[in-house]
């Protein structure tokens, strides 16, 4: 049986909203807002994990909680052996957090010059470094454009960018998170393609998350609907929609979770 | 070396990113030059008046010497006060934080390095200064005494990043508005000796100038550069910079913890 690299137990992120001037009678009244609720899920090693729901489901709170960004408020979890509360070092040292933002580079250094700076502040030598950048460079096809600035890429260029420099410290864990977001088809299919012949078949673990169903249906072995915070579903693709399509099966699994909002 | 590593990659990013904007780069040593010319021409105005040179006799009796070196190196106020909270603003807003973030560099070392060439800039900027008051406008450092200033430097440097550090707290969790920074450099400047030598304000308003660390920095450094006195000469505000130093770095580092974690309860580490 596959090794457990992500197991969660009723992870909860709760927010503090204040009325402020909205409420002018009661500008300091605050409510808590649960953007995730009691998440329990178990990812194993070198699957692809689609974490999929609309927008404000808590995929990305989700997802920055797993990349220790967020302080959950209950609850705990084990990145790749270690808990995410105590040894958030550790946890960082295993994963990497590929989004579609851009402005997550320096626009003014070169692709290269950036790599090299997270390169550093991944812990790697200079030696090891410089080689580890050659070798990611190689692997997105970024060789060519690397001594470019990073303002001149463009959006794919980009976006591979943001996979070279996750690759940098060769993780066990990727978090994915809206990958696909402004690439056009091409870029798209490269990528999915990326995920699971370089990175897959490589063993490494990838969670995506995203709200295009379709892209989950083509690349993910097992994937979890939330919506309102809470995982509503999840397992194989193909268990839990049957003959349907996914989109169908999402369609029909939110408007029943609308009715029974509504009937609490 | 690996120790290093991390450090000098903020160095390095941060002086590529500085001298992409080469015109930038170029004025703000124009600007030097200007601001050094003005003073020298209001040290000819007023600078021969009796009661000037009576003011400044503990530090040579030269007003153009005494501002130039107030000018000079109240930099490092700016700097030291500023530059945390504005690095870690700017990181924000070009969106780079959270990707430093998910590394396994701590927060505490990403404030500290990325602050580093704003200190290497100013120590520049300074020596500019010095150099171009040095060798065109006649000041002359002939016996001064190196190694104290430069002690009362780095105790300066260390009293005023403590200050830096509760004001980025601030920026950290309130995101703008940081009254730490504003109330501290334009008190400082007032009071500090920065323009003016802090004898001739009224006896109330002297009392108060010796609670900024920049009164003690500012003497010590004046006294060591232009009457080469040495460490038992200015040792009394060698002193007082420790103490200050001893009280307030570690408060720093609490209010750095406890923004630290409220960002991270709050999710907003990387939000302005």
């Amino acid at each position: 049986m596959a090794e457990v690299v992500l197991e969660t137990h009723n992870l909860t992120k709760e927010f503090i909203r204040r009325k402020g001037l909205s409420s002018p009678r009661n500008p300091f009244e605050r409510t808590l807002f649960a953007a995730v609720k009691n998440i329990n899920l178990k990812v194993q090693s070198g699957e692809i994990f689609g974490l999929l729901g609309p927008n404000g489901a808590g995929k990305t709170t989700l997802t920055k909680m797993l990349c220790t960004l967020i302080l959950p408020s209950s609850g705990s979890a084990t990145v790749c052996g270690y808990d995410l509360a105590r040894q958030q070092g550790k946890v960082k040292s295993k994963i990497a957090l590929i989004s579609s933002e851009e402005r997550s580079f320096y626009w003014r250094l070169t692709g290269r010059q950036n790599l090299d700076f997270f390169a550093a502040l991944h812990g790697l030598s200079k030696e090891v470094a410089n080689q580890r950048i050659e070798e990611v460079l190689e692997v997105v096809d970024m060789t060519a454009a690397a001594d470019r600035r990073f303002q001149e890429y463009s959006t794919g260029m980009k976006q591979r960018m943001g996979l070279a420099r996750g690759l940098l410290a060769d993780p066990e864990l990727f978090f994915m998170d809206e990958p696909t977001k402004g690439l056009d088809p091409i870029a798209t299919w490269q990528l999915h393609e990326f995920i699971r012949n370089k990175l897959a078949a490589a063993g490494k673990t990838v969670i995506v998350a995203t709200h295009h169903l379709a892209e989950a249906e083509q690349i993910c072995d097992r994937v979890g609907i939330m919506y309102g915070g809470e995982m509503r579903t999840s397992g194989p693709v193909k268990d839990l929609t049957g003959d349907a399509s996914l989109a169908d099966f999402f369609r029909d699994l939110v408007e029943q979770t609308m009715v029974e909002s509504t009937e609490t | 070396m690996l120790t290093l590593r991390k450090p000098l990659a903020f160095l390095k990013k941060d002086f590529l990113m500085e001298v992409s904007y080469r015109f930038s780069f170029v004025l703000q040593f124009a600007s030097i030059f200007f601001s050094v010319v003005m003073f020298y021409f209001v040290a000819k105005l007023v600078g021969d008046a009796p009661s000037v040179q009576s003011s400044l006799s503990e530090y040579g009796g030269n007003y153009f010497s005494f501002v130039l070196i107030g000018i000079a190196f109240s930099n490092f106020l700016s700097v030291g006060l500023g530059s945390f909270s504005t690095n870690i603003r700017s990181e924000q807003m070009i969106g780079t934080l959270e990707a430093m973030l998910v590394t396994p560099t701590r927060l505490s070392n990403i404030v500290l390095s990325s602050s580093q060439w704003s200190f290497a800039f100013t120590s520049l900027r300074v020596g500019v200064y010095l150099l171009i008051g040095g060798l065109f406008f006649g000041v002359s450092f002939s016996g001064a005494a190196i190694l104290p200033a430069l002690l009362a430097l780095i105790l300066t440097v260390v009293a005023f990043s403590s200050l830096g550090i509760i004001s980025a707290s601030f920026i950290m969790v309130f995101k703008r508005g940081d009254p730490i920074a504003f109330a501290l450099s334009t008190s400082s400047t007032l009071l500090g000796g920065v323009y003016y030598p802090i004898s001739i304000l009224p006896d109330w308003l002297q009392g108060l100038s010796y609670l900024f660390p920049i009164t003690y920095s500012l003497r010590a450094i004046r006294l060591s550069l232009l009457q080469g006195a040495g460490f038992s000469e200015v040792g009394g505000d060698l002193v007082s910079l420790v103490i200050f130093s001893l009280i307030t770095l570690p408060i720093s580092l609490v209010c750095f913890r406890y923004a630290v974690s409220r960002a991270k309860r709050d999710g907003s580490l990387a939000y302005y």
